[in-house]
């Protein structure tokens, strides 16, 4: 059976200012003991400890910033903990960024088995799923073209259409799936639901906090790297309603304020606003 | 499977290679895709790959034979090998050094070992090296004659050597460039550097008549590149001497490669 354990499990970044360290700095700061550009330590998660056992559909909510993704990314084994200890039993299939790898002069077919490679799977089984694929897709013809004539939507769902099209033991499913018209959109979340049904263990990262509680038994908030309540997703997921609403309501401006003066400290760049992202969930939400 | 992920993990060899083995689509299809999408739209499509080293030869050729009066039939193979193989040697530094950036999404996506992403360039670039080695092949069999087959076999063995070098280089040059991104420039001198070091265009008598012999002893470029021409142009086996330097200064270089690839591969993604 699928489960993953979390001891005490903590990430830290080191980041820099500046993008990159060059050569030039890297000499000066050898020479002299000084640098312009001194690393700065993200505490992107700490101590996290978690069981999650097979069965288990785990929402996950926090603001941006907080480390859902960096959770996810460490469930996945793209980021190394930097102490602590998890372990994952079972075969993990990630819907994180799925615009990746497409070869723009090759036709449909060809990017259907190309991505299929990626997402690990054999030649001979991504051709037994290819015609699924393409028929979810909806694309007929446009499929035997090369996409890079493609529209952004059309592109949106072939890649949405082979990225879903695996048996997962373990899903870890990243926010903003959101696929081409609504029409589509509709269907993408009907197969969403589907795959999480196959799946026997679900971690789900999302602002929408509608689709959490229908889809989730268990939820976490996440609030700047650390587990700041867990349990029943309806418990939880309302504390955090109402904790974003009182900041919406101007109660808790100044513990805002500091956030973000620590987040930018941090070197995190708040590249959204944490005001529309409020109203973003709250209207999904009701 | 149990996957643990802590500080103190330790793969072994043997699981870090199964781990290879089993992303093995995976890699391939990036090989392709590679090979592919460089020439999609061209009228000549691969043959550009042999145009460039093909079109040097010529020129030099006629130089050479015109200013120093070499003997083309021999002279033309030889630039050819030396030509090919420096393109090689070449691409697996330059593009090793881009290893990572260009794979960085993959990377992000799912966990895969991280010497997937030089073995990708080097083999991208091995397959253009062979293509033109089997020209000179050619040349060789149709300029000289066939007195080179009972040599031939020695080529595997060889090649298996280049390829370790380029891995080793594409392998070395990914983590450096990971942590000091002007690697790529300074490479790109360092290389033009390298090349007027390296008996690739001139013959290595011109060398050896000035006593200047250790330049192609302690250099793992110019070892192994007589290692290459040797079994090619003339049918000789190697010396010992050469066999034994070529051996010596390519097992550096990958431990080198070793020591830092595999020290570093676990916290590489936070340099990305």
């Amino acid at each position: 059976m699928a489960y993953i354990r979390l001891e005490n499990a903590s990430l830290t970044f080191q980041m820099r200012r500046l993008a990159k360290l060059g050569f030039k700095d890297y000499v000066v700061k050898q020479l002299f003991r000084r640098s312009k550009n001194p690393p700065i330590e993200v505490r992107a998660l700490q101590n996290i400890n978690l069981n999650i056992e097979a069965g288990t559909r785990l929402g996950v909510v926090g603001h941006n910033g907080a480390g859902k993704s960096t959770f996810l990314k460490l469930l996945a084994g793209v980021y190394p903990v930097t102490s602590g200890r998890v372990v994952v039993n079972g075969r993990v299939s990630s819907l994180f960024d799925i615009n990746v790898g497409f070869e723009w002069e090759a036709n449909g077919w060809e990017n259907i088995e190309f991505r299929g490679l990626l997402q690990g799977e054999t030649p001979k089984s991504i051709r037994a799923k290819a015609q699924e694929i393409a028929e979810f897709s909806e694309l007929g013809d446009f499929l035997n073209g090369p996409i890079r004539h493609y529209s952004a939507g059309m592109l949106v769902r072939l890649a949405f259409s082979v990225a879903t099209a695996v048996e997962p033991e373990i899903l870890l499913v990243d926010e903003s799936l959101s696929a081409g018209d609504l029409a589509f959109q509709t269907k993408a979340k009907k197969r969403i639901h589907q795959l999480c049904d196959r799946a026997e263990l679900v971690v789900m990262v999302s602002h929408d906090l509608g689709a959490l509680e229908s889809l989730c038994n268990r939820a976490i908030w996440l609030h700047k790297g650390q587990i700041r309540m867990q349990g029943d997703p309806c418990d939880v997921l309302e504390a955090y309603r109402e904790y974003q609403t009182n900041k919406g309501n101007g109660e808790a401006q100044q513990q805002e304020a500091a956030d973000t003066a620590e987040k930018v400290d941090e070197g995190d760049s708040p590249s959204e606003s944490e005001q529309p992202t409020v109203d973003f969930c709250e209207k999904r939400a009701a | 499977m149990e996957v643990v992920n802590s500080p103190d993990t330790r793969i072994g060899a043997a699981e870090y290679l199964s781990g290879i083995w089993r992303s093995r689509y995976f890699w391939l299809s990036l090989v392709r895709m590679d090979l592919r999408s460089r020439y999609r739209r061209s009228a000549l499509g691969i043959g550009w790959s042999l145009l460039q080293p093909l079109a040097m030869t010529c020129v030099l050729c006629v130089v050479f034979s015109t200013m120093f009066g070499v003997d083309v039939r021999t002279y033309g193979a030889y630039l050819l090998i030396g030509l090919s193989f420096w393109q090689f040697i070449s691409n697996c530094v330059l593009q090793g050094c881009r290893a990572f950036q260009a794979a960085e999404a993959y990377i992000r996506q799912m966990p895969q070992p991280m010497l997937i992403y030089p073995l990708r360039v080097v083999l991208a670039s091995g397959f253009h090296f062979l293509l033109s080695l089997g020209l000179a092949l050619l040349m060789v069999w149709i300029l000289i004659g066939f007195g080179n087959l009972p040599a031939l076999p020695l080529i595997v063995p060889v090649l298996l050597m280049v390829f370790l070098l380029g891995l080793a280089l594409a392998m070395i040059f990914s983590v450096v460039n990971a942590y000091f991104p002007d690697t790529q420039h300074l490479s790109e001198v360092g290389l033009s550097m390298a090349f007027y070091l390296t008996p690739v265009i001139y013959t290595k008598e011109l060398l050896t008549q000035r006593k200047m012999d250790w330049l192609i002893d302690i250099n793992p470029l110019a070892n192994a590149l007589e290692l290459l021409r040797a079994p090619i142009l003339y049918g000789d086996l190697p010396s010992l001497w050469r066999l034994g330097m070529a051996s010596g200064t390519i097992g550096l270089v990958c431990l080198i490669a070793y020591a830092l690839f595999f020290s570093r591969q676990r916290t590489l993604i936070f340099r990305l």
